[in-house]
């Protein structure tokens, strides 16, 4: 049976794309339910920070891993770390089944590999979070540490062990924001009675990114030496799917950001479409020259590769080579190509920008999203950095930025790039038409070739966005009780569908793929490292210099 | 638009071959397709000779390797007119 799209509506059972709408929508819906007092996602399962000699000491999945909403009196009470992976797991795997019957993939294929990859990311995300790993240093530890010590790590939010700890002084008489300074007696009294404060002699202070870069290696150790295993897993290893609905979820994330901070977010989106405008109207001609003029390639091989380098990776690709009618294997020879080198991408750029320049964490963000290419790799890459500069910004000064607003710079601008994808497709499908290749016979181009190369997500991810924006506006009332469900939609279920993402894209990932195509490979390290990479910062800087994410409520 | 055929269109590593109902086009380029598709049209007898007939080829996508199709989800389709 063909799949041929003809209709507006082809495509909405059977294309991952939708799939990421109609899988993000459904828990964007689910959560939404909170506000009528429905709680329909309070069992997902979410890792908790723990340290290795106290679960030893008396090991237990409740102390790795708790449902969102479990406590007494909320509807899942009493669903235990275990049992919440469980129903995790469950509804999970069923609805991925569902979207892999309707997307045509080999269901029982993918659910033996979609289970595997499960369990391989939460195994890798509990490990990452041992405190070890993964705990910062209270605020106290840092700025004040001949009083409290330097060996004070948090095992949650760094801002609510500062004020656990500073709860448990002002129980002791000690008002620390009347400026009072606790004796050194007092302070570990504090540090003891603080429930989320510990006492450890070492911590690499990494942060959440250390989950991601674990699942990442171990993805990648799968892909690169286990290849037989990595077959198995392949139809489940869906990266892009994957990605594409915690985008939506993120949307989510997005709408409440906004909801506190709406001229930064609106400034944001603004900066990351211009800068998105003026990098597809540099990096395409100059790559496109390259290839023709330096690198000698056909006029077609030097258009697709110049879209898969400069603008969204395979898809840009793809999308590129149908446009000007090029024969199928030239797509996916440079698809190869662009998924290898976005995951070298995904690999050194992140610690690179964190390193090179610490003081600008939008600025990196937005160069990210435009130098990245496939959306798996480019939110994987934001949401390292995300995490990276973040811990590293706490570090070094005790202010706590906001989480995720790098990795919205990131998204937004992959976003931008992903929608204008279909416009510049078609509009190179016009001169390739009517000017290329003009012939006697007629030929003739659909306007609904946009359509059906419009990314589809970006709908569930805007849905999901404004939809939290006019609940602030119209419905101030209603935030609370939106923001229980919402919370665990774009927090748990989006971090687990990064982290699904950092397994698949790294189990697809096969460095061996780039054996024998020398000169293409040339061209692209040259292109995106010479001119992609330097100008993406630049337009970058030029439109977000000065943007800092919002500091985080203490 | 609206087309007087509809063919489906796919790619076997070596020619372009577009099929529906009794017309079978092949070539190396879509150029050749489209002689093609006008030579078995002429043929086939189902319009009369000197008509102008509206030809839709919608591209398979399932000649794109399944890994590669979570990517992306459209190649092209093409409307061309062909002269009998």
């Amino acid at each position: 049976m063909a799949t041929v799209n003809r209709k507006w509506t082809d495509g909405m059972l059977r294309t991952e794309d939708w799939w990421a709408v109609w899988l993000g929508l459904t828990m964007f819906f689910a959560g939404l339910l909170t506000i009528w007092g429905v709680d329909l996602v309070g069992w997902m399962t979410k890792t908790k920070t723990w340290e290795w000699a106290k679960f030893w000491g008396d090991p237990s999945f409740n102390k790795l891993l708790a449902g969102s909403h479990v406590k007494e009196g909320q509807a899942y009470a009493g669903l235990g770390g275990f049992g919440s992976l469980l129903v995790t797991y469950v509804v999970f795997t069923t609805l991925t089944c569902v979207g892999a019957y309707f997307q045509k993939l080999d269901v029982k294929k993918f659910f033996f590999g979609f289970t595997c990859i499960f369990f391989i990311t939460w195994t890798a995300w509990i490990i990452g979070h041992e405190a070890h790993f993964k705990a910062l240093k209270t605020g106290q530890s840092i700025t004040q540490s001949e009083i409290y010590g330097d060996n004070v790590y948090c095992t949650t939010k760094v801002n609510k062990c500062s004020a656990q700890i500073n709860k448990a002084l002002n129980g002791l008489g000690v008002n620390v924001m009347a400026g009072q300074v606790p004796t050194q007696e007092q302070a570990a009294q504090a540090v003891a009675k603080s429930k989320n404060a510990i006492l450890m002699s070492w911590g690499l202070q990494l942060g959440g990114g250390f989950s991601y870069m674990l699942a990442l290696a171990v993805g990648l150790v799968i892909g690169n030496f286990f290849k037989g295993f990595a077959n198995f897993l392949r139809e489940g290893a869906k990266p892009e799917w994957f990605i594409k609905t915690a985008i939506v979820y993120l949307g989510i994330k997005l709408g409440l950001m906004s909801m506190k901070a709406t001229g930064f977010a609106l400034e944001l989106a603004l900066a990351g479409a211009a800068a998105c405008f003026v990098a597809y109207l540099l990096f395409w001609p100059i790559v496109y020259a390259m290839g023709r003029k330096v690198f000698k390639l056909r006029r077609d091989a030097s258009a697709v590769l110049s879209s898969g380098i400069s603008i969204c990776g395979v898809s840009a690709a793809i999308a590129t080579a149908g446009a000007i009618r090029a024969k199928p294997i030239l797509p996916i020879a440079v698809s190869m190509l662009i998924v290898v080198f976005a995951m070298v991408e995904l690999v050194v750029l992140p610690t690179f920008y964190a390193a090179v320049a610490p003081e600008a964490p939008i600025v990196n963000g937005a160069a990210m999203g435009m130098t990245v290419k496939t959306d798996g790799a480019d939110a994987a890459a934001g949401a390292i950095l995300d995490e990276m500069m973040v811990a590293n910004h706490y570090r070094t000064t005790g202010e706590t930025w906001e989480a995720d607003w790098i990795l919205s710079a990131a998204i937004l601008t992959k976003i931008w790039i992903d929608v204008f994808i279909g416009v510049w497709a078609f509009v190179l499908a016009l001169i390739w038409v009517y000017k290329v290749e003009r012939r006697p016979d007629q030929q003739h181009v659909g306007a609904s070739e946009i359509w059906f190369r419009f990314p589809k997500f970006v709908i569930g991810y805007f849905i999901a966005w404004l939809f939290y924006v006019a609940i602030a506006v119209w419905f101030p009332d209603a935030i609370k009780a939106a923001s229980s469900g919402a919370g665990v939609v774009q927090s748990p279920m989006r971090k687990m569908m990064f982290m699904l993402t950092f397994v698949a894209i790294g189990v697809i990932t096969d460095f061996a793929k780039l054996k024998g195509m020398g000169r293409l490979t040339a061209l692209y390290a040259i292109a995106l490292f010479v001119v992609i990479a330097p100008i993406a910062y630049l337009v970058a800087w030029i439109f977000h210099n000065g943007m800092v994410p919002p500091l985080a409520a203490g | 638009m609206k087309a007087d055929v509809e063919l489906n269109l796919v790619h076997d590593g070596e020619n372009w071959i577009a099929r529906g109902g009794a017309v079978v086009a092949v070539g190396e380029t879509l150029h050749e397709v489209d002689a093609s598709v006008t030579h078995a049209l002429r043929d086939s007898g189902v319009f009369p000779l000197g008509s102008s007939v509206t030809v839709f080829m919608g591209f398979d996508f399932d000649t794109i390797p399944t890994w590669l199709r979570q990517y992306h989800a459209h190649y092209f389709n093409r409307y061309i007119t062909v002269n009998l």
